[in-house]
């Protein structure tokens, strides 16, 4: 079949040359070194008395507060409370969003109705909002994944909206000459998609949802990482904020590869042969 | 011969759209008739409305005036009855080879084991088994028009509407669908509206050939075409094609000179 030999020409025309440490390994190892030369010149630097151990902090200090805190127990519930909130908020707000997003689908009137208001609702920067809902909904966890949910729920709403007026048109008019219904057109043209931009949000919702739970903890909270680093920064305990700090890191670092494995199980239609970047 | 009964008639069409420039008046007073079991092919200059005719007649647009007998009874459109096969191949990229040709059926709400047995024989009388769980991209050109051509024989559509469905295509995979199409044609017993703008193509498919002059549309000349050749291979090497061939061209010439 002539067809195919198209498929195969590709397969081979991939295998290049790569130069010296630019294979996985190559990589990983630069990146080993980068991080371990950072945190050496900061020791040194501070046992050297170059920086100062007061404002800075100390790889050391961090290390021995950092495992101290893990003995404890303390880190790890905090840790929990905190990832809890975030992923709570993220879920509900993505999930929310985007249904609201892609309800707005159905109705061009009402969706050019409420256009202005969910443009007006977005440029309210929704952390200064972080007050008012600690009034409404307490310190507990409650107002965390509200806060969680504020900030997600907008992205979603409009990534979904904007994807679904996008859907192609073409697929839509061949639904419909087939005979499918306005249901019909939503479920198998619209939905699907969307949800490449829908995930695509997951990866900022993520970051936004980590960031409400954070915030809603610094204003006021007895548990979780904000908590954790505002106290310690109050009182001049970098090695303490630089533990939260850290730990945020990792569990940010961690929910991306979470939504990356998300994505490509979900979407396999858009697997292979996307992931390659032209080369200049 | 005795003439076959008309299966559908299309009486003085007029759509006009309303754009920026103001009003483009793309159909004015289009009258056809489709009769059982024909193959007739649509040619004129681009944007002279071909498309808008098709979606009319499928449902998608409204006429501003006219009407549409099928089999004798006023109908509004065939939305739900026809096969209409656009030029792109339309594949629904999330969907598999098989997910694209149990998409009508799907929204028929045929059973999904009967549907899915039917789609396997399909694809496998298309010379496209094995690849039922590839999705469309992986796919060339020829196999994804191969697949659309499926997904609308299987709804066994009372009339196919062709809109460019080879365009895209190299010449030599164009001569192998061509064929296939022809083939399905006959062995499902299908009416078809192609449109084209290979007159090449057109001469050696169809049984009549319409031809629209420019914007406004309307029907030039109907040419019946009698070569009868079992392939549109060997309807390429019948004595009469380069015939045919001609006088559809100067039809065209003329209209190029008059609109130009
Ligand atoms: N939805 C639309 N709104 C405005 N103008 C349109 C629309 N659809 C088609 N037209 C115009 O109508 C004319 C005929 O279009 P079309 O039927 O696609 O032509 P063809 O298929 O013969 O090339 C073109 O000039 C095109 O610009
Ligand atoms: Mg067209």
């Amino acid at each position: 079949m002539p067809e195919t030999a198209s498929l195969q020409k590709r397969k081979t025309g991939r295998k290049r040359r790569r130069a010296g440490f630019d294979t996985a390994f190559g990589r990983a190892m630069l990146q080993v070194v980068a991080v371990v030369a950072f945190f050496a010149v900061w020791e040194i630097g501070v046992r050297a008395g170059w920086i100062s151990a007061f404002l800075v902090g100390s790889p050391s200090g961090i290390f021995s507060v950092g495992y101290k805190m893990i003995l404890s127990g303390e880190l790890v519930s905090d840790t929990w409370y905190t990832l809890f909130e975030a992923i709570l908020g993220f879920i509900i707000g993505t999930i929310a969003g985007s249904l609201l997003g892609l309800a707005l689908w159905y109705s061009v009137f009402v969706a050019r109705l409420v256009e202005p208001f969910i443009v007006a609702i977005n440029s309210v920067p929704k952390i200064a909002l972080a007050p008012i809902v600690v009034l409404w909904f307490g310190t507990g966890l409650v107002s965390k994944v509200a806060l969680s949910v504020s900030l997600t729920a907008i992205v979603a709403l409009i990534a979904a909206y904007q994807a679904a007026k996008d859907a192609d048109v073409d697929l839509q008019s061949l639904l419909i000459s087939m005979g499918a219904d306005k249901h019909q057109v939503f479920f198998k043209a619209v939905v699907p998609s969307t949800l490449p931009s829908i995930i695509a949000t997951f990866r900022i919702n993520v970051g936004f949802g980590l960031v409400g739970a954070v915030v809603g903890e610094f204003i006021s909270s007895q548990r979780g990482l904000g908590h954790l680093i505002y106290t310690a920064s109050s009182f001049y305990d970098l090695n303490t904020v630089w533990v939260g700090l850290f730990t945020l890191m990792v569990m940010g670092f961690v929910l991306y590869y979470v939504i990356d494995m998300i994505e490509r199980v979900s979407l396999p239609w858009k697997q292979s042969s996307t992931t390659h970047q032209v080369q200049v | 011969m005795q003439q076959p009964p008309v299966q559908l008639s299309v009486r003085n069409f007029q759509k006009s759209f309303h754009g920026k420039a103001g009003e483009v008046r793309v159909l004015d007073d289009l009258s056809f008739a489709i009769n059982e079991r024909d193959f007739v092919s649509i040619i004129g200059p681009s944007g002279c409305g071909k498309t808008t005719i098709f979606n009319i007649i499928a449902g998608l647009l409204e006429p501003d005036s006219g009407a549409m007998h099928y089999r004798g009874e006023e109908i509004e459109s065939l939305r739900g009855r026809v096969g209409y096969m656009m030029q792109k191949d339309l594949l629904f990229p999330w969907r598999t080879v098989l997910g694209n040709v149990l998409l009508g059926l799907e929204t028929r709400g045929v059973d999904r084991a009967e549907a899915e047995a039917r789609a396997r024989e399909y694809l496998k009388g298309f010379g496209l088994s094995g690849f039922e769980n590839a999705y469309p991209k992986t796919l060339s050109g020829g196999m994804r028009q191969r697949v659309a051509l499926i997904r609308t024989l299987i709804m066994d559509p009372d009339i196919l509407l062709l809109d460019e469905p080879f365009s895209a295509l190299d010449y030599q995979t164009r001569l192998y669908l061509e064929g296939v199409l022809k083939d399905a044609v006959e062995t499902y017993h299908k009416t078809v509206i192609l449109v084209t703008h290979d007159i090449d193509e057109a001469v050696a498919l169809s049984k009549r050939v319409i031809v629209l002059s420019g914007r406004p549309a309307r029907v030039k000349i109907v040419h019946d075409i009698e070569i009868g050749a079992t392939s549109p291979i060997a309807a390429r090497g019948d004595a009469r094609f380069s015939g045919y061939f001609h006088s559809l061209c100067a039809e065209l010439d003329i209209q190029t000179e008059k609109t130009a």
